[in-house]
């Protein structure tokens, strides 16, 4: 090949290699330059011959040959560089080798840069970096504890979750040999070595460690061999988690589940019943049944805080050893479970005739006195006495009648208050009461506490609902609840009455056909209003099917979602009130017209009488005709005034009007009068009476006369105090005789306090007594009076016993 | 022993001071109850015949305050219209319904005076 030949291959090499090349002077002038290289200007390489490098690179990329070509020129060798160009989001790397060109006496004369894109490859490398850090930074902070060692379990590297979970620190650590495998595990831990050694991986082990501290937790672990390039095992990576906690949960969770089954069964059997005496058996039964919390005795003792004592509610268990062996030996054979002992109690009949219930029912513990019992109380814990001659505060009243040597007491808390103690004891098996025992007894005990708490609540609930039953028939207004049908859900006596009908007969029946002998809703039905606005709804019926006319109220009824459910409503007869209340009209009218007439008489009267007076005292003076004339007009005037009389209605000598009536009911009317008033004051009325006596006196007046007594008696307590009234028969008179404990009379004021208008009151006319006194004048009678100051007064009224004759 | 008389018409008030006065009774008159009062502080009277209807006060109050002055002088409620009904007037020593026929009057007088 000649020289030409050769030219020609290197032209065609230098322009189709990929890599790009050019050449420069020591004055960075562009020699020649191949295509590969355009992808790194964006122009023609021909153009760009003879230009200088500096402006062609410099402008439109970083890519900078000559900058390669510079450290060639000052290093004198050939350098590489790897060079960075970004436009917009693209980047891209490219490898520049710049080689001197040197003439013959080794001097460099110009640089000849060979340019490859590298982008794929640097970004790759950078990656692997990030990767790197990545997994440096994920073992560093990792929770478990990441360790490698060599293949003799010499440490090679300790991260912060290792330090962290042993306790030795990586100083401590590396260069040594697992130093958190405890003594007894290291034989067993060679052996795994062993096997990763073979390539195997090893996960989830669950295996001892130490701690630096020399404490042993439970680890998982998984050892896997660290291999090199070749694939030969070089160490071991160990990653190790901390599961003590895990473990613990476990355990805790296992045994829990144990025990709410058993819990979960009692109670819910015990929610099944709100018999408090069945709930407390079942309470009982389930803490001395072998499978359950197998105690040999146990009572419940209930507080009773009105006397502040513990008292014994029920007790369980055998009543001697005898007993006992029967017992069990009959459950074992009968082979009873839990189950069914709790259905029994929970079905069958309430027995509560053994011997050792007796005996706890009858036992009654004081909260004042300082003992186990009361402690469990009053600091709400348990306790476990497991020696009573050990224990100075054991209870007493147990040693003794139950003979208990060894006992545990739980409280019964409910909503933070303790509601009573459970009480067990292995009094014939003599077990000892383990802390287990005590754990499961104080959980067993909050279910039961709810549980007597919800018994309780029932029971009252209960007692409440029968007194509300109670109120709602002696209701005299007819009250009903209707539906949203129209369909009447629950009556009360009165309606029964009213209807006179049985309630079988009237509940679920359509209200409009019950109440007014419909066979549609009425239009006016409030009812109907009620349910449309959902509120009260007051309106005056009159309706002749009741036979009457109503104050009918109706209020809308929800339930515990607030929907509406119906409505209640009471229906008052006030045909009477209306019948009162226009008697009260005509009263009223009667009242203005006395008024009028008072005026009348008064004007017409006293002309007449003056022409009538005058008359008289001109018919003595006169004599004959004249007298005669006189005492005409005088007669005349006197008819003229009998006629007014008659008009105004009012010749009645008689003030007092008789009629018979008892002593009892005379004082029941006077003491309804003032019984709101009594009653805000705390006055207790004391009645004594040796039987009813029959009076014959003017029954309005009796009450004015006994009621002013009454009145002033209230005043002179204030507040707080009795009046006690008797009424006897002495000395042929009847006797009502009213004691108060007020604040008396002072002999100063005795002898004024009939005077009219006398008071020593703030408020008041003074008449009341003054009025008294002439009402029993006017019955013939007399009043006595005996007062001591600040201890209370004594009135008796006498009503002659001739006036009582006179009744028969 | 004297008398005073409340009333406010004019005859009545001559028609009782004659009739009284033929009794031996000295008689002080009064027509409204300012007078009453005054009277009854002055001239002491020994009974008080009082009308109910005067013109300037109840004659209940009248009466209140009377008693309120003197409790022990009888008053004898003397009056057109029957207010035997009204409790208050039960305070007084006596109550008649006026007449023309003043005998019962004048025995209720006598009667209470000799007490």
């Amino acid at each position: 090949m000649d020289l030409s030949d050769k030219q020609k291959i290197a032209e065609t090499i230098f322009e189709h290699v990929y890599e790009g090349i050019i050449m420069l002077d020591r004055n960075y002038k562009i020699l020649a330059m191949n295509k590969a290289m355009e992808q790194w200007t964006d122009r023609p390489a021909a153009d760009l011959i003879e230009k200088d490098c500096k402006e062609v690179f410099h402008d439109s990329t970083e890519i900078c040959p000559h900058c390669a070509a510079s450290m060639t020129f000052e290093k004198g060798e050939m350098t590489v560089e790897i060079q960075k160009e970004t436009q917009g989001d693209v980047t891209k790397y490219a490898e520049l080798a710049a080689y001197p060109i040197k003439d013959e006496i080794g001097s460099i004369t110009g640089c000849v840069v060979f340019m490859q894109d590298v982008t794929e490859r640097m970004r790759f490398q950078y990656k692997v970096t990030e990767t790197k850090e990545y997994l440096e930074g994920f073992i560093d902070n990792s929770a478990d504890a990441i360790v490698t060692s060599d293949l003799g379990g010499m440490i090679t590297s300790w991260n912060t979750g290792a330090e962290r979970i042993y306790g030795f620190t990586k100083e401590d650590a590396l260069g040594k040999f697992f130093p958190f495998v405890p003594e007894f595990l290291v034989e067993p831990e060679r052996e795994m070595i062993e096997r990763i050694q073979q390539g195997e991986v090893l996960r989830d082990i669950e295996t001892f460690r130490k701690k630096k501290d020399g404490s042993i937790i439970t680890v998982s672990l998984t050892l896997s061999p660290i291999k090199n390039a070749k694939g030969e095992v070089i160490g071991i990576s160990c990653i190790s988690r901390d599961i003590s906690d895990k473990k613990r949960v476990e355990k805790e969770l296992v045994r829990r589940n144990q025990e709410l089954n058993r819990l979960f069964f009692i109670s819910s059997a015990m929610r099944g019943t709100l018999e408090l005496d069945r709930l407390l058996r079942m309470v009982l039964t389930a803490v001395t049944m072998s499978d359950g919390l197998g105690f040999n005795r146990a009572i419940l003792f209930l507080l009773d805080e009105t006397e502040n004592v513990l008292k014994g509610a029920m007790g369980v268990g055998p009543s001697s050893p005898g007993e006992a062996g029967e017992i069990w030996e009959r459950l074992s054979m009968e082979k009873k479970s839990l189950t069914d002992m709790i259905r029994e109690v929970e079905a069958g009949p309430l027995r509560k005739d053994s011997f050792f219930d007796k005996l706890s029912t009858g036992m009654r513990i004081p909260l004042n006195e300082e003992t186990i019992l009361t402690k469990t109380v009053k600091e709400k814990k348990f306790f476990n006495v497991s020696d009573i001659n050990k224990e100075p505060l054991s209870d007493i009243i147990l040693t003794q009648q139950l003979g208990t040597e060894a006992y545990a007491v739980v409280p019964l808390i409910s909503r933070d208050t303790v509601k009573g103690v459970l009480w067990v004891d292995n009094y014939y098996n003599k077990k000892p009461i383990s802390d287990e025992d005590m754990r499961f007894l104080a959980a067993f005990a909050n279910q039961v506490a709810t549980a007597i708490e919800s018994a309780r609540l029932y029971e009252q609930l209960a007692v409440a609902e029968k007194e509300l039953a109670n109120i709602f028939d002696s209701i005299p207004d007819m009250v009903f609840l209707i539906n949203t049908d129209y369909v009447v859900k629950n009556i009360n006596e009165s309606v029964c009455k009213r209807l006179g009908k049985r309630p079988e007969e009237i509940i679920g029946e359509k209200c409009y056909k019950i109440f007014h002998g419909k066979n549609g809703p009425w239009e006016e039905c409030p009812h109907h209003r009620t349910l449309e606005s959902k509120k009260e709804h007051v309106i005056e019926i009159e309706e002749p099917y009741l036979g009457g006319t109503f104050i009918s109220s109706s209020s809308p009824i929800f339930n515990m979602k607030h929907e509406l459910i119906g409505t209640v409503h009471v229906l008052r007869d006030i045909s009477e009130l209306n019948r009162l209340q226009e008697r009260l009209v005509m009263t009223e009218r009667m009242a203005a017209l006395g008024e009028v007439a008072a005026k009348v008489a008064h004007e017409i009267r006293n002309p007449l009488i003056s022409v009538g007076g005058f008359a008289k005292r001109l018919e003595k003076k006169l004599s004959g005709n004249l007298k005669e004339y006189a005492d005409i007009i005088t007669k005349e005037v006197g008819r003229l005034e009998g006629i007014l009389n008659e008009i105004l209605g009012f010749v009645k000598e008689m003030r007092i009007v008789k009629e018979s009536i008892t002593s009892e009911r005379l004082i029941d009317d006077i003491i309804s009068l003032v019984q709101s008033d009594i009653e805000e004051r705390g006055i207790t009325i004391v009645r004594e009476s040796g039987g009813p006596i029959e009076l014959y006196v003017d029954p309005g007046r009796m009450k004015e006369a006994l009621l002013n007594i009454l009145t002033n008696a209230v005043h002179a307590i204030g507040s707080d105090g009795t009046i006690s009234i008797k009424t006897y028969v002495q000395n042929n008179a009847a006797v009502i005789e009213i004691t108060d404990t007020g604040e008396g009379i002072t002999d100063d004021n005795m002898p004024f306090i009939f005077d009219p208008f006398f008071t020593t009151k703030k408020v008041g006319t003074g008449l009341g007594l003054s009025i008294t006194h002439r009402i029993i004048e006017e019955h013939n009678g007399r009043i006595e009076v005996k007062s001591s100051p600040g201890k209370g007064t004594t009135f008796r009224l006498f009503i002659p016993v001739n006036e009582i004759n006179r009744t028969v | 022993m004297k008398i005073l008389v409340v009333d406010d018409d004019l005859h009545i008030q001559r028609l009782y001071k004659e009739e009284f006065e033929e009794e031996g009774y000295d008689v002080v008159i009064a027509s409204n109850g300012q007078e009453a009062i005054e009277l009854f502080n002055s001239e002491n009277p020994d009974i008080v015949t009082l009308d109910i209807l005067l013109p300037d006060i109840d004659g209940i109050r009248l009466l209140r305050q009377m008693k309120e002055k003197d409790p022990k002088v009888p008053i004898i409620m003397s009056t057109a219209y029957d207010y035997r009904d009204d409790f208050a007037v039960w305070a007084s020593e006596a109550y008649i319904v006026k007449s023309s026929d003043m005998e019962e009057l004048k025995r209720k007088i006598k009667e209470l005076l000799n007490k």
